[in-house]
């Protein structure tokens, strides 16, 4: 079992950057991504929202993987946990924390394949973070040209629900 | 972005759109309650929940990655 994790922080309020989380896909460096589905999603009790989503993947398994039917679902696993919280200093920066335990059910190679898996998460978590600034960067656009179009007498309405949102 | 269920991608943007829309406008303001969005869903729903049974996706599968803590509720 290998743990990885790491800490980042996002020039953006936090409602700005959850926007972007519920909207990632499609984005242009994350292309594997070809589906996402919502299986439930609820408020609960403690106004705490809860989604449960499914994301539709191609990873195009080498073909020797395929013929000789080695089924790679069983041997790895990896959980991985972003969470987002609004900065303890400063109100419009967002602090991502990720966290990927993985695990290898074979019984040698598992330490070596988990640091290579190690290794693909850490980069990947560059593309992540570069995908999230860019949803962020088309929803901020996205409003700026709502504010033109109603001659700039509307301003977002993101910056005052910070004081009325419960940080999670 | 596209549905799992072929089927289902028009009617799962048409959802995406009004949750994106709540989320912004009322869940993001400290306004949780109602939803706006229970017909679209339920409809989007039925045919992803249909979709992944003829796909064969093993959504209880998950578990064997999740530690069972802060799981969200799984629906099928």
């Amino acid at each position: 079992m290998k743990i990885w994790s790491s800490e980042h922080v996002l020039e953006h309020p936090w409602e700005m950057v959850t926007t972007a989380a519920m909207q990632k896909y499609p984005n242009p460096m994350n292309p594997r991504v070809v589906g996402v589905d919502v299986l439930d999603r609820h408020v609960d009790p403690s106004r705490k929202l809860h989604s449960h989503r499914l994301l539709s993947t191609e990873w195009g398994l080498p073909s020797i993987v395929k013929s000789t039917n080695i089924s790679f679902t069983n041997m790895v696993s990896v959980d991985e946990r972003l969470t987002y919280k609004q900065h303890p200093q400063d109100p419009e920066k967002t602090v991502l924390t990720q966290e990927a335990i993985i695990t290898v059910k074979a019984v040698s190679l598992s330490s070596y394949l988990e640091g290579l898996m190690a290794s693909s998460i850490s980069s990947n978590a560059n593309k992540g973070r570069e995908a999230m600034e860019w949803v962020i960067h088309k929803l901020n656009t996205k409003i700026e040209d709502l504010a033109v179009s109603a001659r700039g007498s509307i301003r977002t309405p993101m910056a005052a629900a910070a004081a009325l949102v419960e940080k999670k | 972005m596209n549905s799992v269920g072929e089927a289902c991608t028009d009617m799962k943007r048409e959802y995406d759109q009004c949750f994106n829309r709540w989320f912004a406008e009322k869940f993001l303001k400290g306004d949780g309650s109602g939803d706006p969005c229970t017909d679209l869903f339920k409809r989007y729903q039925q045919c992803v929940q249909k979709a992944i049974k003829e796909k064969e996706i093993p959504i209880e599968g998950l578990e064997f990655m999740g530690h069972g803590k802060e799981k969200p509720e799984n629906s099928s």
